[in-house]
């Protein structure tokens, strides 16, 4: 399959089942909100070493959130659901509670629920005040500028990790603008985030290593540097390899965002620079989902 | 379909137990079965039909029209559907409510709302004593749900008041919020002497700084509580107007003789 003079590889994106939640942050303006939700999802890229993948998901104007105030809406993934819990706690307690007027919502129900002011509460060391609005539970935490809002719990989710797409370019520059172009239109679609750096990622990697401490290292088939010496992916014209990961609520939102970012790079096209797309296949042995590329262009 | 109604046909003899006339309980009876049913009049049992006109209608929706004040327990209980009774309630009105909607346009006697759990008592008129307050001998008044007063309401409302939300647009008399354990009472109107007193944590929200307060409350000056945003939001949907309107308030501390962790907020 070529679009717009880029050859779709006839492969599919391998991702597999996490567990997520969303909760919303909100403060006296939106540059607050953000500096909360910057601190709490910062170092949140890969679950290899960071607990959890975390990010914005979008902005939120005053009248969609509880307290009526700007905020943004943030996703946390893990592996399971005690380390989810276990971020989510240490994160909104050192990025949220410690950042001036904010507040923190859950953003979702779920049969399950994740403590977040639960625990927090202790802050207040006894002065914490629990209030049930709406048949919802909240504590009041005494801050030094005022009372730090927190809902007791958020809902627990079953979501998809791991969706990705690389794309092969004639140049660095290239292969950033597509993908620039890619984390917009991803941006765009409600329920997932694209956790690495500006959303993408230029460490893809293989499972396993020579060496026995690491589960993971680099892929070399796709590494510009290695051509000659590895049993490469890359024909000669392409200079360097960008990969998107995409993690979603669901399968039906990772599909979403991966059609939205590859259908950018799409429109992007030879002209641009890009060759080829690609995606992280490892043989079925990662996980239970798997997005065709080619299907989801059709 | 139109709603089930009961029509009382003139002012009772005494006062009527309305426990029992609910919509769950009445729903799926004729009307000869629901004016067989046997109420209690002054400790004498009663055939409703005696008492009130049945109309055939949608029981979910009960509609109760009363020109007297002699109907108690109105409501005592309910779980679920609705009944709106047009014109006064007697005592106890509200007691031990679950769930649903109970709505009374006119005014309601004393210890409306105690034991109350759940659900919303819509009170279009005044409320006169003991609102949500503990009946004598329990621990605990009302433990859930909302209570809307559009009038005023009597003297220690909310007493050991021990979850849910208390709104009055109106005054309310001596001691509101007394001993209140916890939960919110907020009133807009003003209230009488004595506010809070022996409050042991809870809210008592106060549209108009009271003239005095208890001298074991102390002031913790002008904060900005995000919350307030939270119980406005929810609040406007059931009785606009009534919580204060910014988030900034003046906030007392106390009772300081019980605790110190309940508060007394003064809109600014």
């Amino acid at each position: 399959m070529i679009r717009n003079g880029v050859l779709i590889d006839d492969t599919y994106a391998e991702a597999f089942g996490m567990k997520a939640t969303r909760i919303i942050i909100t403060a006296d303006n939106l540059t607050w909100a953000k500096n909360a939700a910057n601190a709490a999802f910062g170092f949140a890229t890969s679950v290899i070493a960071c607990g959890c993948e975390a990010g914005i998901e979008r902005e939120l104007a005053p009248d969609e959130t509880p307290d009526g105030r700007p905020g943004v809406a943030g996703l946390l993934f893990a592996m399971s659901t005690k380390e989810l819990a276990k971020q989510l706690e240490r994160r909104v307690g050192q990025g949220v509670l410690t950042c001036p007027s904010t507040a923190v919502f859950a953003g979702c129900d779920g049969e399950e629920k994740l403590p977040l002011g639960k625990n927090l509460r202790y802050f207040g060391d006894g002065w914490q005040i629990s209030k049930v609005i709406a048949g919802r539970r909240s504590w009041r935490i005494p801050v030094m500028d005022g009372e730090f809002l927190a809902e007791e719990s958020t809902g627990l989710l079953r979501s998809v990790g791991g969706g990705n797409f690389l794309v092969l370019a004639r140049s660095r520059c290239q292969a950033l603008t597509a993908c620039e172009a890619a984390v917009l239109a991803i941006a765009k679609v409600p329920g997932v985030i694209a956790p690495f750096p500006g959303g993408v990622v230029r460490s893809g990697s293989k499972i396993g290593s020579r060496y026995k401490a690491l589960p993971a290292s680099t892929n070399d088939a796709f590494c510009p540097t290695l051509r000659g010496v590895t049993e490469s992916e890359l024909s000669p014209e392409v200079e360097a390899v960008l990969e998107i990961v995409v993690d979603g609520l669901s399968d039906a939102d990772v599909r979403a965002a991966m059609k939205a970012g590859l259908e950018a790079v799409c429109e992007i096209g030879a002209a641009g620079g890009v060759v080829r797309l690609s995606a992280g296949n490892y043989g079925g042995k990662l996980g239970q989902f798997h997005y065709h590329l080619r299907e989801i262009l059709a | 379909m139109s709603a089930l109604t009961l029509t009382l046909r003139a002012a009772p003899q005494g006062r009527v137990d309305m426990s029992g006339v609910l919509p769950a309980t009445l729903a799926g009876l004729s009307v000869a079965e629901i004016a067989a049913l046997s109420l209690i009049m002054d400790g004498r049992p009663v055939a409703l039909g005696e008492l009130f006109d049945v109309a055939p209608g949608e029981a979910n929706r009960l509609v109760i029209c009363t020109a007297t004040n002699c109907l108690d327990y109105l409501g005592k209980g309910m779980t679920a559907g609705a009944i709106i009774v047009e014109g006064p309630a007697g005592h106890y009105t509200g007691q031990n409510l679950r769930g649903g909607e109970l709505v009374i346009r006119g005014h309601v006697g004393h210890f409306a709302a105690s034991g109350m759990k759940g659900g919303l008592l819509h009170i279009v008129g005044n409320a006169g004593d003991w609102l949500g307050a503990a009946l004598i001998g329990d621990r605990a008044g009302m433990a859930g749900g909302v209570v809307a007063v559009e009038g005023d309401v009597g003297d220690r409302a909310g007493d050991r008041m021990r979850r849910g939300l208390i709104l009055v647009r109106g005054r309310a008399g001596d001691a509101c919020a007394a001993r209140l354990l916890a939960g919110t009472l907020v009133v807009a109107g003003g209230c009488g002497g004595q506010p809070g007193f022996g409050l042991r944590r809870g809210s008592l929200i106060l549209g108009q700084a009271p003239a005095t307060l208890p001298t074991t409350f102390n002031d913790a000056g002008v904060v900005d509580l995000p919350y307030l945003s939270l119980l406005r939001r929810h609040a406007e949907g059931i009785l606009p107007g009534v919580v204060p309107s910014l988030s900034r308030v003046r906030r007392h501390v106390g009772d300081l003789a019980c605790g110190g962790k309940g508060e007394i907020l003064v809109a600014t």
